[in-house]
């Protein structure tokens, strides 16, 4: 709880104000990514950043930021700062993200039903694994068209087609040595007619009708697949690869940040370190294009950077430099927030 | 988070001290697999065993952990 009491009082005149106000800071480990922006922004030194490398690469179970309880001011400005949401600051359990007369940074990560076909190119792609996409496939009786039957007076139990249908259509239930029944599940059947070619004695009848009959037996509608793609905000670090690889651009990201990113190579030892770090899968070790050659010791993929400092922090050789030139982020009244937030930038 | 060793473990192979950033610019010949000449690197093979020298110069990046064949060196 901290109380917020001012009271003047003079001859002439008598200001007062008195507010108190249940302010809270917590920290989402999971979602941190090492970057150190709340290090650089906090007004009184009381958060420090770890040792995010050797915590990521060896999976040591220790917090990636330590924060003094007794330094820390409860100002927010850590959590305004965070461009991955790991710091909430509320007030009277309110986060502050929501309270518009605070500072946010602007930034965000769309996927749009209308436009996604559910291709799951996205889920494969995010490196936060942070996109779950939901799908309903049509009905698979529904896309194809034709008839088939089994003549069981002709049929002698031999089994071929039951082993050798591709769709587990077909089914000879055994009762006896002699006595037998065959089935065809026609909700499973694609008319490949497989069976048919396959049968000794030519107890199948079968026809296909997809080809010459599609369009008058089946709705177009039906083939249709249906679903949802969902981010987890949490997890989202808004680097930009569902955009990148959406083939039709249902996906979209704004990053909080612009930048630069630059490789000192004469520098880089290739001990991996910015490669496990970067929670974007920006930077990684090129393959050697032919036997005995060295190409670049380590390369980048910059549009999926969000330029938060994560790579420079762990480098032991500073071989890493990311400038950071742009923030994007709602105006404010305080000079001296605006300031902080500008501090971010290095010039 | 300090940076310890185990030399009951260690194998004296020298990985580490091939592998971890910071002795190589201290050190370059230590790259080349080349044992140190100088107590100013991180640390050393000696008498076969792995020996820490100037931990200090550490910057917690966890390479020699993750090259490490036996666990003989982590951070913790």
């Amino acid at each position: 709880m901290a109380a917020n009491i001012k009271e003047v009082k003079a001859k002439d005149f008598n200001v007062e104000r008195s507010a108190e106000e249940d302010r809270e800071l917590s920290f989402k480990d999971e979602s941190c990514v090492g970057c150190g922006v709340c290090e650089s922004i906090c007004p009184v030194g009381a958060i420090k950043l770890g040792s995010v490398g050797a915590i990521v690469r060896n999976d040591i179970d220790e917090s990636k930021i330590e924060i003094d309880e007794e330094k820390c001011v409860l100002c927010g400005m850590c959590s305004v700062g965070c461009p991955v949401d790991a710091l909430e600051f509320t007030v009277d359990g309110t986060p502050i993200s929501e309270i518009e007369t605070y500072p946010k940074l602007i930034s965000s990560a769309e996927i749009d039903d209308d436009t996604c076909i559910y291709c799951k190119a996205c889920e494969r792609a995010c490196p936060r694994e942070a996109i779950t996409v939901a799908r309903q496939l049509p009905d698979r009786s529904k896309l194809v068209t034709g008839e088939i039957d089994i003549d069981k007076e002709t049929c002698i139990d031999c089994g071929i087609c039951e082993e050798m249908c591709p769709a587990d259509a077909i089914t000879i239930d055994q009762k006896g040595p002699e006595d037998f029944d065959i089935a065809v599940d026609k909700d499973k059947c694609v008319y490949c007619l497989v069976c048919k070619k396959a049968c000794p004695v030519d107890a199948i009848m079968a026809a296909c009708r997809t080809c010459s009959y599609g369009e008058y037996d089946l709705d177009p509608k039906d083939a249709e697949v249906t679903g949802k793609a969902l981010i987890d905000d949490d997890a989202c670090v808004r680097c930009g690869w569902c955009e990148e690889v959406c083939p039709v651009d249902a996906a979209k990201v704004e990053k909080p940040f612009e930048g630069e990113l630059n490789l000192d190579l004469d520098k880089c030892t290739t001990c991996g370190a910015c490669v496990d770090v970067c929670p974007c899968d920006v930077l990684f070790f090129p393959k050697s294009s032919a036997p005995g050659t060295i190409d670049d010791k380590l390369m980048k993929d910059e549009q999926f950077c969000i330029y938060c400092g994560a790579c420079e922090n762990v480098c032991p050789v500073e071989a890493i430099d990311v400038k950071r030139t742009g923030i994007k982020c709602t105006p404010t009244k305080s000079k001296s927030w605006q300031k902080s937030i500008d501090s971010l930038k290095t010039n | 988070m300090e940076l310890k060793v185990n030399q009951d473990n260690c194998l004296g192979c020298g990985v580490c001290v091939v592998a971890c950033p910071v002795n190589v610019s201290i050190s370059p010949e230590v790259s080349g697999g080349h044992g140190s000449k100088t107590t100013e690197t991180i640390m050393m093979v000696e008498n076969g065993v792995i020996k820490l020298f100037s931990e200090d110069k550490c910057t917690k990046c966890g390479t020699c952990q993750v090259f490490c064949p036996t666990d003989a060196i982590w951070l913790e």
